[in-house]
């Protein structure tokens, strides 16, 4: 058995894609550490833009938003989600029409599962993502997200807060998206080091206080809390750390 | 910059109110400006009793001139009283919606001084937040009743929302326990309101529309002998005639004793009902007469779809490969996005009981109701499955009450705001 290990790119999943096509049994991965068992051959696949443009071409034919939910897949921090795609391409192609609402297809369920974690995601994240004023007036907010969706937050925040300069850093991938007051880009950012502006510890005192006072204790559901606004996430949010 | 413990008071005063919603808005930002909003809503926390923050939603004031009996906050009440200036606030919510804590601002207020002159204060409050600051995010207005009609309409031209509270469900209700308060000084504003949004609407004005989010309103439920049965004519009417985006109930919790209120509270099954109710007449396509009768509550025994499926056992089973969408959306158990699951799904080749399940569609109570490809799951007398949907019920309420367990207990009011 053929196993194909990507760059983790998209570009080199669609040329592996390409490659493992007609193999009657193979493995996508980005993971390096695969468990290899006797007989596996390993393939390294490096992107080839001819191969990867054809394979999405011929996902385009079948289905206009295939290549948009595609990306957004791989975007999931599933160690599975190249075969999940793979599988789904697959039935793509055996259709040659949109498949996204066959909801009784197990690859489109599992398929459109992961691509509702990383959409569900974005969308907790324009509300649980939180920012702070730094010195020199610009803000920072630190995460670190289930998914790959550093890049599909900016735009939210360009537009939102337009005028502001602000970074949003995906601390476990070492990414930050920055933008200037005008444009954004991504790039490599490890550790930061940020200087708070003189009233940001208020704010974020009175904001505590706030969560506080607008919670009505004689009804507790930390059920309910804990099931729209998972723990994993709290590190970052000032109302559910301690003084 | 604001005191921590008048936002405190301000906050408890506000917290029994039951809306949050930030949706319903498409409005963009500007050159300059800061914010905007999400059609959809975006909730930004959840707090320990599993509510959604979505909105920085305080009182500029509980200081009021009324002495309803319901309220915290009337003028008898023996509570810390606070008020806040529209600059206090505009600040708050600008450093807030920065970080990323909040949607927008909902804001209420109590009467203080006279009804104008608090109107005019909310006002400036909006008008400042918007010209002064350019700020596009979301802002939800209390209506104060008996304020001037100028004041308001300056308001809604530029607030997304706004909410005059009816309060209690019959004008008798409303007379024995918010006497400074008439049915009509709600229900007025809330016309004129209605008629700028369709003026809007038919003259397809685009820009700096009147309430693009529209206008909701509350009712406490129980405080006052009304019957489901009336209160959902009710709500049923202020959705027709009124053009509103949604009604809320909020269950009666008997805190302020008074002769005129009743020793014990509603319970919140029966708003649960309600709420059940409210969404099947918004979309699942029912009308208030196939739910309840006019003087005749809710089952608690049964949700109101199921209960209305037992009465109408001839109109089922339903085979699910080629029933309507809008038989679908009758079957008990099955949700809005299920029906439009099933129907997106059959396209593709017909469905059985198991693909159903692996399309997660909760099949517990709709197994009675349904057949698959002619076959039919559920149990085959009456009386089995009303036991069966009965012990479902029975569930759904012990979860409801684990979820409100001290509710007896509470301190304070469900409303504290006018």
């Amino acid at each position: 058995m053929k196993i194909f290990i990507t760059d983790g790119g998209s570009e080199s999943f669609f040329t592996a894609v390409f490659d493992a096509y007609r193999e009657p049994e193979c493995v996508i991965t980005s993971c390096e550490d695969v468990q290899i068992s006797f007989g596996c051959e390993i393939v390294r696949v490096s992107a080839d833009e001819e191969k990867s443009a054809r394979v999405r071409r011929g996902i385009e034919n079948c289905d206009r938003e295939g290549v948009r939910d595609i990306l957004l897949v791989l975007r999931s921090g599933d160690s599975l989600k190249e075969m999940i795609a793979f599988d789904y391409i697959k039935r793509l192609m055996e259709s040659k029409s949109p498949i996204s609402k066959a909801y009784n297809t197990p690859e489109v369920i599992i398929f459109n599962e992961l691509k509702q974690k990383v959409t569900g995601e974005v969308h907790k994240m324009t509300g649980f993502l939180r920012f702070m004023e730094s010195e020199s007036g610009a803000f920072y907010a630190p995460y670190s997200p289930d998914h790959d969706i550093t890049e599909l937050l900016m735009p939210h925040f360009a537009k939102r807060f337009r005028e502001e300069k602000f970074v949003i850093h995906d601390t476990r991938r070492k990414l930050a998206g920055i933008y200037d007051g005008s444009d954004w880009v991504l790039g490599y950012a490890g550790e930061a080091e940020i200087y708070l502006s003189e009233y940001e510890k208020t704010f974020q005192t009175l904001w505590k206080k706030y969560y506080k006072a607008v919670n009505i204790k004689e009804r507790p559901h930390d059920k309910q809390m804990r099931g729209y606004m998972p723990a994993r996430y709290w590190k970052f949010l000032p109302e559910k750390s301690a003084d | 910059m604001i005191d921590e413990r008048k936002l405190e008071i301000l906050t408890e005063s506000a917290k029994y109110d039951v809306s949050c919603s930030s949706s319903g808005s498409r409005r963009a930002n500007k050159k300059g400006g800061l914010g905007n909003a999400s059609v959809g809503g975006i909730c930004h926390s959840f707090t320990p009793d599993g509510r959604c923050i979505s909105l920085l939603k305080i009182l500029m004031s509980n200081e009021c001139i009324y002495d309803c009996e319901y309220c915290p906050n009337r003028r008898s009440a023996d509570v810390p009283r606070a008020r806040l200036t529209p600059e206090e606030i505009c600040e708050l919510v600008i450093n807030f919606y920065k970080r990323n804590y909040i949607e927008g601002l909902f804001l209420s207020s109590a009467v203080f001084d006279s009804p104008d002159k608090t109107m005019e204060l909310l006002c400036e409050t909006v008008v400042k937040l918007r010209k002064l600051y350019n700020f596009n995010g979301y802002i939800h207005l209390k209506g104060i009743p008996h304020a001037d009609g100028a004041l308001v309409m300056r308001a809604a031209k530029l607030a997304d929302r706004m909410s005059y509270n009816i309060e209690l469900p019959s004008e008798k209700s409303l007379k024995l326990l918010a006497p400074q308060k008439s049915r009509q000084s709600l229900l007025l504003p809330m016309k004129s309101l209605k008629d700028a949004m369709d003026y809007d609407r038919i003259n397809k004005v685009k820009r700096g529309r009147v309430l693009p989010a529209g206008q909701t309103t509350q009712m406490i439920i129980g405080a006052s002998p009304e019957s489901d049965g009336q209160i959902l004519k009710l709500t049923e009417a202020l959705y027709r005639q009124m053009n509103l985006k949604r009604v809320y109930f909020s269950s009666y919790i008997p805190v302020v004793k008074s002769d005129k209120l009743p020793a014990v509270g509603a319970g919140l099954l029966r708003e649960h009902r309600l709420y059940q109710a409210d969404w099947l007449i918004r979309f699942y396509g029912f009308d208030v007469d196939e739910i309840c009768g006019e003087g005749e509550n809710l089952s608690p025994d049964y949700d109101p779809k199921c209960a209305w499926a037992l009465r109408n056992m001839n109109l089922f089973p339903v085979e699910i490969n080629t029933a309507p969408l809008a038989a679908l959306l009758r079957v008990p158990g099955i949700g809005a996005k299920s029906a439009y699951k099933i129907c997106e799904a059959r396209k593709f080749g017909p469905l059985d009981f198991d693909n159903l399940a692996k399309m997660r569609i909760v099949l517990k109570r709709a197994k009675h109701f349904i057949t698959c490809k002619g076959k039919f799951y559920g149990s085959e007398s009456l009386a089995q499955v009303k036991t069966a949907l009965m012990i479902e019920g029975a569930q759904e309420r012990a979860e409801q009450l684990n979820m409100f367990s001290d509710y007896s207990t509470s301190l304070s009011v469900l409303t504290g705001e006018i």
